[in-house]
């Protein structure tokens, strides 16, 4: 306990310990929505794309957060617009798009003459170098998408179970259904500059994925994917502090041993049931 | 309006998947408190003519009016179950989440209130279900699914209730007591029902379209012989099953 108290007197620790905590806000709803809705791929597609516009932020020498956002949402737009005109051709168009967006951040970023930056540090993130001016950004989105998840339950949870149903209820389904592709793109921005785009994908899914076969409704998912994501943050945060590890890296195996853990535990009872 | 003008009123609609017709100059008038039967083989037309009716699709060419209004001014005055009731079996929900989806937007966008429970527990009581509303929907057998759809269907309050081949998945005792709960609710509601086993057991069907790129309606729930005589084009071994008891053989495409 007591490193834990030492460890925040610094203040890139509790930066560090507030983007988790965000991150895992943010993933936690966002991703049961992404699993119940089957579009992993895409968040996926869209966190990868979104290279691209750090690429064209540093090419034309435009704040990166104008550049990642921008491009993030147009390859959102773009993937969902054409899962819902072409749903048989849309994991291939996700799967171009995603390619697409890499390579032209990879390029951009060598026709850039002088900064180069880090392809890790998209990659993995630095949670422990999380600037006080992010923390703002962040709490203004962690409200943004509670309030909107809040406000639109009823009609989400309809989109996402029965989406022509809805549509007979008078439920703006495409509407919102583009509303919530964007707020995906807009959280995966901001989630990727703290804790690394394979972090994101990670805790977009893991978290959910777990919380989906314990939960009666998808508001219980929600909220029990945001407690797994602290628990699996705070843990990996710690221990990345207390044995010197890479922390997003860390946080990942962390989850990871929660998801194999929960994958045993179902064997276990499922064996159980049947003897 | 005036009294006795169809309800629902489908006039030469031609539809197709990618150039691949699916209905072709289809026409066919459903009056108030009919009890439909469209029946017709796989694949022959008879869940997209629905889908146009619920204004889910809209049709290449021809008109349909329900109501007289277009129909996706109407779709709320549709109780719809749809197919496939086992889809998104997964998902982390509720029987009464489910049928609470029937109240959502009722009247505008407005919270789930009191009034909405009630009356989900009140259609649940009347389909059967009533001590599931805590379950999770993967953990229901397929014919309790099915009645929390049809429940769900109830809860919108419709005028029209169509039921798209409800029975798939029901035994046979299931399947009188579906056809009874439905000739009951026939009483103040237009029933349509699909089906593509054509064992339509039930005396409470008014009416039948044959559906096959082309449809062919008996204002009766009997086949005559006439009927048959007259061609009518369905691959259909179809049962009356009222007063007369009658059992037809195929018939060949004419």
């Amino acid at each position: 306990m007591f490193n834990v108290i030492e460890a925040l007197q610094f203040e890139f620790m509790r930066n560090a310990v507030f983007a988790g905590l965000f991150a895992s806000l943010v993933c936690g709803v966002i991703g049961s929505f992404v699993v119940v809705n089957r579009m992993v791929f895409l968040a996926g597609g869209i966190a990868h794309a979104a290279y691209g516009g750090i690429g064209l932020a540093f090419f034309f020498g435009i704040p990166y957060i104008y550049g990642t956002i921008g491009v993030s949402l147009a390859a959102a737009l773009l993937m969902t617009a054409v899962s819902v005109r072409a749903k048989s051709r849309a994991d291939t168009f996700i799967g171009v798009l995603w390619a697409v967006g890499m390579a032209m951040g990879v390029i951009l970023i060598d026709l850039t003459p002088g900064y180069h930056t880090d392809l890790m540090s998209y990659l993995f993130g630095s949670i422990l170098a999380v600037p006080s001016r992010d923390i703002v950004w962040m709490s203004g989105l962690g409200a943004v998408t509670l309030f909107i998840t809040i406000f639109f339950y009823r009609d989400i949870l309809a989109i996402s179970y029965d989406a022509e149903f809805a549509k007979l209820r008078g439920v703006p389904v495409n509407l919102l259904h583009f509303l919530f592709i964007a707020l995906v793109a807009v959280s995966i921005v901001f989630i990727i500059r703290v804790v690394g785009l394979i972090l994101v994908i990670a805790l977009l899914t893991i978290p959910p994925y777990i919380a989906e076969k314990y939960s009666r409704s998808l508001m219980v998912m929600m909220v029990l994917s945001v407690i797994l994501s602290v628990i699996f943050n705070m843990t990996g945060l710690w221990m990345s502090y207390t044995y010197d590890l890479t922390s997003g890296a860390t946080i990942i195996m962390v989850a990871a041993a929660g998801f194999f853990l929960s994958l045993g535990a179902d064997h276990i009872a499922a064996f159980f049931q049947k003897s | 309006m005036t009294h006795g003008d169809p309800i629902i009123q489908v006039r030469d609609v031609s539809f197709s998947y990618n150039g691949e017709p699916a209905l072709v100059d289809v026409s066919l008038d459903v009056a108030e408190k009919d009890f439909l039967a469209v029946i017709g083989p796989n694949g022959g037309g008879k869940s997209t003519l629905v889908k146009l009716i619920l204004g889910l699709l809209k049709p290449d060419a021809g008109r349909i009016r329900v109501y007289g209004e277009a129909p996706v001014k109407t779709a709320h005055r549709f109780g719809y179950v749809p197919q496939d009731v086992n889809i998104n079996i997964q998902f982390p929900i509720s029987v009464i989440d489910v049928i609470l989806m029937g109240r959502l937007r009722y009247g505008g966008r407005r919270r789930i209130n009191r009034q909405d429970r009630r009356k989900a527990f009140e259609v649940m009581e009347q389909i059967g279900i009533t001590g599931l509303e805590g379950r999770k929907i993967k953990d229901l057998s397929s014919g309790q699914r099915e009645r929390v759809f049809i429940a769900r269907a109830l809860a919108t309050d419709p005028d029209i209730l169509i039921l798209d081949e409800p029975t798939a998945s029901v035994d046979t005792s299931g399947k009188t007591e579906l056809y009874h709960l439905l000739g009951k609710l026939n009483e103040t509601k237009t029933v349509i029902v699909i089906s593509h086993d054509l064992m339509i057991v039930s005396s409470y069907v008014k009416s039948v379209a044959c559906v096959n790129q082309g449809l062919h309606y008996h204002p009766s729930n009997e086949i005559t012989e006439a009927m048959i005589e007259m061609g009518y084009q369905c691959p259909v071994e179809l049962v009356a099953h009222g007063q007369p008891h009658r059992i037809l053989k195929p018939h060949t495409d004419v």
